[in-house]
């Protein structure tokens, strides 16, 4: 009965408290991008991962926000669909391997590329570099030069440097997307 | 009911159900929701998917009209298709569940029109392995069906998992879709036959039987692990009805292809003492349809498919009725047991069972109750469908072969069949009927043509009308009265449609050729004809008028009747014609005929006929050999005259398998040996074939087979040129397959040493006959007598000797059958069919040998106690008719 009573509550809770936002996270693979969805859902880190073959879709709600996340695959032959499920988004979060310099280039390649996409001007982006806790990992002033970020003048842009390995950093990322929650362009 | 509901979390499924009555409401109004729609406008509905939230009912409601529209035959293009797969994508983010299952049957249509449709791989891959059960089989059937050869690695571990799965219906699913997973590589089901076997175990029955289907098509070409996998589940027995039946399947494949079968066959029968029904009737179905069972097991089998005539189930009874039916066909006396239980069947109230018990009576009745059973027919054929009138009628027409006397009842019944409703495939068996009927008894033949005379008055159908037509020009000239006809056809020509038309104009055409006295009569009506509006039929008209009006030339007269020529060759011989000097007359007797449609006498299934290829069988052959470049050197610009029938050089079970095709040109033969290694950890190296050619025939070169992997069919060559003397050309060669072999890894192929070792293998003797070297005419109507007359005059020799045929032929028929076997030439003007009864026959004979030299034969037969023989042949080039001449002795 007290289970039920708390479904109810829980269901006019959201009712009028509710808030719901989606966004896509794409990047190269291996970045650490389903990684990174298992962390925030479930704060469990785990290294033993295998590459993501088309898309996996998340909820997570963080107090009255529910997250939508769209994690899609980086082996080249899914690059061309990332635009696909970016359109209409609240947030575009685009993972970097942050300690891997030879991947960099074609990291900022693709970015660039995606971000030229008439259909996503506007949308918000949000740059990780992961694996901050690896030796030779790059800052986040290095990284902004590196993805040539300042470039990217159309729109919200912002970088954070984390590690999902030691959580660091986690806890901003999460603010910055459950404020861009309402701000999104839809 | 409904308040139960509302304490279900799932509350989509309530509204599911409340749509669902609403749906059904509506059924019962008469109108289908589904009738009007437009795919622009769906598709433009399909849009609704990107938005958030998802809206289930809806997006269900609009998933369900998408999938209408495609089961209907819509088309979408690749754009189109992709745009709504991937909107369909985003649906994976509701977890309702009804919706979802509905996403997983649009990614299977959609899976092979849309691009990119491997997005879903994760999604579906995470469905198949996770905890809501509803959705893991139809996710695994999905999850196939977007699966290429490039990601087959990235499920290969779930699908295993999913094959030992402790879910039936996981483990079917994952079982089935393996199956299907082989068109996308071949060795899926052999890599996952570990799997398989452990599945095998289970006691689901559904599982069980997927399981054998998986390990079968793993073991599919290896006839000894097939072999063993039937012996050992012969013994132990499955549980499951599914698995029984297969394995039964099975059993009866091996008892066809293996020497030593008895096992086999012994377990089949063992099965008709099995528990389950399904199986019983497997078992014998499979013994009647064996060309192996004898009287007794025919028996057994029948007096279960006896009793199952008597079950209360209706189908049952119809399975059992249906194969007696078939059974009927070829063992007529072992269903005569069954006559008794077949008359209470004629007044079943399922249709199609009665109508088989009648049919089958009629197969195994006596005369006398032919009219009786007619009479039954009539009751109830109006109310039967399509396919079982088609049932009907053939066996009519098999009536008809066994009792030529009763042809006035039979006809006129197919007449009255011919009147009511039906579509073209019961038509045109109709059609087939009478003309079968009409040709195997002359007395037939005036009623027939005036049916199907009648029939065109009202066809609907233009090619059997075409069909018709053609017949009565065939046909009508010969008859007791042609004129009756003139009209019949000529109304064709003011009503119908422009081919129907043309079809007639030929039909008059025949019969102005064939009757001197109509021919004023019909002039004037083709001149007529010569207004027409379609250019098809002015042609004609105009073809024949000119034709026609020249009457007084005898040599003009068959071009009326041209002879059907293959068209690519005539083509080809043409254009190499008018490269040469063109010193000599074009010989238009090199040029193959085009291939005749072959139907085997017994066969009386045949009802709507297949399109006539476009390429004969020699057309295709010769194209195939042009690619070769060695063989294109020597026969670029001559004609493939012949090409023998595929005979094998090895026994079906060596290690080897070599199959050979004789390709007989005017100077050369090619001989084709298609070549198979079926040892897995083996690789073949410049494959040929070596012929003894026994100093008479010259060898002009060989084509070697460069590499030959294990289970892939290549191709060697030799040229022989063939001897001067005609008479040496026929012999017997032995033959030895050479090669230099490489050991190597049964699973990836590569060999183990670089260096290989050569190896022969004996072959089979190769035969060269008469057969290879000649070919009929192919025109069916060749005025034999004529040409007999007029040989002498051409400078045709003759020779002739009388023979005593030997003990192995003590019939007519027999002595036929084999001297057109023998010989290659063609039997003209139906002299191959003999009165029943008969003791003396006279068959008349046509072909060319290679080089375009005609050949005629007449062979007088005589019945006594043996069949003796006096055989003629008339040819250009005596050696020729020698020859013919000392290949019968």
């Amino acid at each position: 009965m007290l289970a039920l009573i708390n479904r109810i509550l829980d269901w006019f809770k959201s009712l009028f408290w509710k808030e719901e936002m989606e966004l896509t996270l794409v990047g190269l693979q291996y970045s650490g991008k389903t990684t990174f969805v298992n962390v925030i859902a479930s704060g469990n880190f785990n290294e033993d991962m295998i590459p993501t073959v088309g898309f996996n879709m998340r909820k997570i709600t963080k107090g009255n926000v529910t997250i939508k996340v769209w994690d899609i695959g980086g082996q080249p032959r899914f690059r061309s669909m990332w635009e696909r499920y970016c359109r209409g988004v609240n947030a575009i979060v685009y993972m970097v391997d942050a300690a891997d310099p030879d991947k960099i280039e074609a990291s900022r390649n693709e970015l660039h590329n995606l971000l030229d996409k008439p259909q996503l001007a506007g949308i918000p982006v949000l740059v990780l570099g992961n694996k901050r806790d690896l030796p030779k990992a790059y800052n986040e002033d290095k990284l902004i030069d590196r993805m040539n970020l300042s470039a990217i003048l159309d729109r919200e842009i912002c970088c954070y440097i984390i590690s999902c390995k030691e959580k660091h950093n986690i806890d901003i990322t999460l603010q910055w997307l459950i404020a861009h929650s309402k701000s999104g362009v839809r | 009911m409904s308040r139960d509901f509302h304490w279900l979390p799932n509350i989509p499924n309530i509204r599911k159900m409340n749509a669902f009555k609403r749906d059904k409401k509506e059924d019962e109004d008469g109108s289908n929701q589904f009738q009007n729609l437009e795919k622009t406008t769906v598709l433009q509905e399909a849009r609704t998917f990107n938005d958030t939230p998802v809206n289930p009912r809806k997006c269900a409601h609009i998933l369900t009209k998408i999938l209408y529209l495609l089961n209907q035959g819509e088309q979408l293009g690749t754009t189109e298709a992709t745009e709504t797969f991937f909107a369909m994508t985003k649906l994976f983010q509701s977890r309702d569940v009804v919706l979802r299952r509905l996403v997983y049957l649009g990614i299977k249509e959609l899976s092979s029109i849309a691009e990119d449709v491997i997005i879903v791989t994760s999604s579906l891959t995470k469905d198949m392995t996770g905890k809501e059960d509803l959705y893991r089989a139809a996710a695994i059937r999905a999850l196939c069906t977007i699966t290429d050869g490039a990601m087959l690695a990235a499920i290969e571990r779930y699908m295993k998992q999913a094959i030992v799965d402790r879910s039936a219906a996981v483990s079917s699913a994952a079982l089935v879709s393996s199956l299907h997973l082989t068109t996308v590589s071949g060795d899926v089901a052999r890599r996952w036959a570990n799997e398989a076997q452990e599945a095998l175990n289970s006691d689901n029955v559904m599982v069980q039987y997927h399981a054998l289907g998986v390990l079968y098509q793993a073991r599919k070409s290896d006839k000894h692990a097939v072999i063993k996998l039937v012996a050992k589940l012969m013994r132990s027995s499955p549980k499951s009805s599914y698995a029984a039946c297969m394995l039964i399947r099975m059993a009866c494949k091996l008892v066809e292809e293996v020497d030593e079968g008895s096992e086999f066959l012994e377990f089949i029968e063992s099965c008709i003492r099995h528990k389950s029904e399904m199986v019983v009737y497997e078992a014998a179905h499979a013994l009647v349809n064996l060309g192996r069972s004898g009287t007794r097991e025919i028996a057994s089998a029948v007096s279960v498919l006896q009793l199952f005539s008597g079950s209360p189930k209706p189908t049952l009874r119809f399975a059992a009725v249906r194969t007696l039916n078939k059974v009927a066909m070829s063992h007529p006396a072992a269903v005569i047991a069954c006559n008794l239980d077949l008359e209470n069947l004629i007044t079943d109230s399922n249709r199609s069972i009665a109508t088989l018990a009648i049919t089958t009576l009629l197969k195994t009745g006596a005369e006398s109750s032919v009219d009786r059973l007619m009479k039954q027919i009539a009751t109830f054929v109006s109310e039967i469908s399509d396919e079982f009138k088609v049932v009907v009628v053939q066996a009519i027409r098999a009536l008809c072969q066994k009792f030529p006397r009763k042809h006035a009842v039979l006809m006129n019944f197919l007449a009255a069949m011919l009147r009511d409703e039906g579509g073209l495939e019961y038509k045109a068996a109709i059609v087939d009927t009478i003309i079968a009927v009409m040709e195997g008894n002359v007395e037939a033949k005036e009623a027939g043509l005036a049916h199907l005379c009648e029939f065109i008055e009202d066809c609907e159908h233009t090619s059997l009308a075409v069909r018709i037509l053609h017949l009565l020009g065939q046909e009508g000239p010969t008859s007791k009265q042609p004129s009756r006809y003139i009209r019949f056809i000529y109304n064709r020509v003011i009503l119908e449609s422009a081919s129907v038309r043309a079809a007639a104009v030929t039909a008059l055409a025949h019969f102005a050729a064939a009757c001197p006295a109509l021919l004023p009569n019909i002039l004037v009506l083709l001149s007529r004809c010569q207004l027409d509006f379609d250019d098809e039929v002015r042609d004609r008209a105009t073809y024949y008028c000119t034709i026609l009006q020249q009457n007084a030339d005898p040599a003009i007269l068959p071009l009326v009747q041209p002879p059907q020529l293959s068209i690519p060759s005539l083509e080809r011989a043409l254009r190499n014609y008018v490269r040469s000097p063109m010193d000599e007359e074009f010989d238009i007797s090199q040029i193959p005929p085009a291939q005749a449609i072959e139907e085997p006498a017994q066969e009386v299934l045949a009802t709507v006929k297949p399109q006539q290829p476009r390429l004969t069988r020699e057309e295709n052959f010769m194209e195939k050999l042009l690619q070769v470049p060695e063989l294109s050197a020597i026969i670029h610009d001559s004609i493939l005259f012949k090409s023998s029938t595929v005979f094998e050089l090895t026994e079906s079970e060596t290690e080897y398998n070599v199959k050979c095709i004789k390709h007989c040109f005017s100077d050369y033969l090619i001989l084709q040996f298609d070549c198979l290694n079926t040892l897995s950890d083996q690789f073949l190296e410049d494959v040929r074939v070596t012929v003894d050619n026994q100093d008479i025939y010259t060898i002009v070169c060989e084509v070697p087979c460069v590499r030959l992997p294990y289970n892939e069919l290549g191709s060697t060559y030799t040229v022989l040129k063939f001897p001067e003397d005609i008479q040496s050309t026929i012999i017997t060669l032995p033959t030895t397959l050479r090669f230099i072999a490489h050991d190597c890894d049964p699973s990836t192929g590569i060999p183990d040493a670089e260096q290989g070792y050569g190896d022969e293998y004996t072959l089979e003797d190769l035969e060269i006959t008469v057969r290879d070297q000649v070919r009929g005419t192919g025109s069916r109507n060749v005025d034999f007598s004529s040409s007999w007359e007029n040989a002498a005059t051409r400078g045709f020799v003759t020779t002739e000797q009388i023979f005593g045929l030997g003990a192995n032929v003590t019939t007519l028929e027999e002595a036929i059958q084999s001297l057109v076997m023998f010989l290659g030439l063609e039997p003209v003007e139906r002299s191959d069919r003999i009165k029943s009864g008969a003791r003396q026959h006279t068959l008349l004979l046509t072909g060319v040998f290679r080089g375009g030299k005609e050949v005629l034969a007449r062979a007088k037969l005589v019945l006594t106690n043996h069949v003796t023989m006096q055989f003629t042949v008339r040819s250009q080039d005596l050696e020729v008719a020698e020859l013919m001449i000392s290949s019968v002795g």
